[in-house]
């Protein structure tokens, strides 16, 4: 009886605890938020189209059509994001390796014969991958001027038959 | 000092009673700790922890900003709580829950094969990423298993007066 009632007392405290700090903790966030100089929206397009729009205004993603015309003109130069296992596994087709995750380490080697203004095409695998994004916007403060984003890139290439290779190296065109 | 043996019974109760105590607020300090800590920078940088839960890849889109500006204020606050020691009934509970919710995203997105980091596929069972996802998995798997030890000691232990547990 006195075990039941006693239950039933933090039954009652777990409800109106965990009820007010979720409160506090709606009231806090929202009004920090508020305040700081660059608080977040409440609610923002997150699609992947809307994530490659630079603070510029500039959207770097790429179609596909494009991104094709850019590989077929051997006018663009193709750079996996992924990670160096990744892309042996499988890569476009001439698709350097620049990993994002070890970007020092490669750069140098990797990027050495690309000029600055040439037409260059990033990407990783998946919607919602980053890797490409990140690297984009690396390579454009490096001072490069025409990169841009293959959105999902290994998988879109692979779903529409393009050329694709396998190992350490890039492969030839 | 006298020897253990020399104790009466219902002093080596309490010496034993004490020390589980002792090891029961050190738990509730340690996971207060953890939220603590996990909560600072995504505080400093909810832009930086919203991309991490678009990466999960779970939220609508709808939710992620909201979620990246309240959750980690919640997390401060449970931490806080835990280590204060105040509304601990409350606070136990609901970290625990995180606690499990997080965990259960990471163990569906690695079996999902979504590399939670960068938010892109890592279909290779072996790729690098997949590595430190199991550790980290293991890592929240220990963190769970805490809030349970807390949770137990906040709800099923006898109320002694060094603790500051349900009464609040």
């Amino acid at each position: 009886m006195v075990k039941t009632g006693r239950h039933r007392k933090i039954g009652v405290q777990v409800v109106w605890q965990t009820g007010c700090i979720i409160l506090l903790a709606v009231i806090m966030g929202l009004l920090v938020n508020q305040i700081r100089p660059k608080g977040l929206p409440l609610v923002a397009d997150w699609s992947p189209e809307t994530r490659l729009i630079l603070e510029s205004g500039e959207n770097i993603a790429i179609s596909l059509e494009e991104a094709r015309e850019g590989f077929l003109s051997k006018r663009g130069i193709f750079l996996d994001a992924r990670s160096p296992e990744l892309y042996e596994r499988g890569h476009i087709r001439s698709a350097r390796n620049l990993p994002w995750q070890a970007v020092e380490d490669h750069f140098d080697s990797v990027m050495a014969d690309i000029p600055k203004d040439r037409l260059i095409i990033a990407y990783c695998d998946g919607e919602a991958c980053a890797l490409s994004k990140d690297l984009a916007i690396e390579l454009l403060f490096r001072g490069y001027e025409n990169v841009r984003v293959l959105i999902n890139g290994w998988s879109v290439w692979q779903e529409n038959q393009l050329p694709v290779a396998k190992g350490s190296h890039p492969g030839r065109l | 000092m006298p020897k253990n043996s020399t104790l009466k019974p219902s002093e080596k109760k309490k010496r034993v009673w004490n020390r589980k105590t002792l090891f029961f607020v050190c738990a509730r300090v340690l996971l207060g700790g953890i939220f603590v800590i996990a909560s600072l920078d995504k505080i400093s940088n909810p832009g930086a922890f919203a991309e991490i839960i678009h990466n999960y890849q779970i939220l609508p889109d709808a939710f992620i900003n909201l979620t990246a500006i309240i959750l980690p204020w919640l997390e401060l606050l449970l931490g806080l709580f835990l280590i204060i020691g105040i509304w601990l009934p409350g606070a136990a509970i609901l970290s625990t829950i995180l606690l499990v919710v997080f965990w259960g995203f990471l163990l569906l997105n690695l079996f999902r094969g979504v590399d939670v980091y960068c938010g892109c596929f890592s279909t290779a069972s072996e790729a690098v990423s997949a590595g430190s996802m199991k550790w980290y998995a293991l890592r929240d798997g220990i963190f769970v298993l805490l809030g349970f030890i807390v949770c137990f000691y906040v709800f099923f232990r006898k109320q002694n007066p060094a603790d500051s547990a349900p009464e609040h």
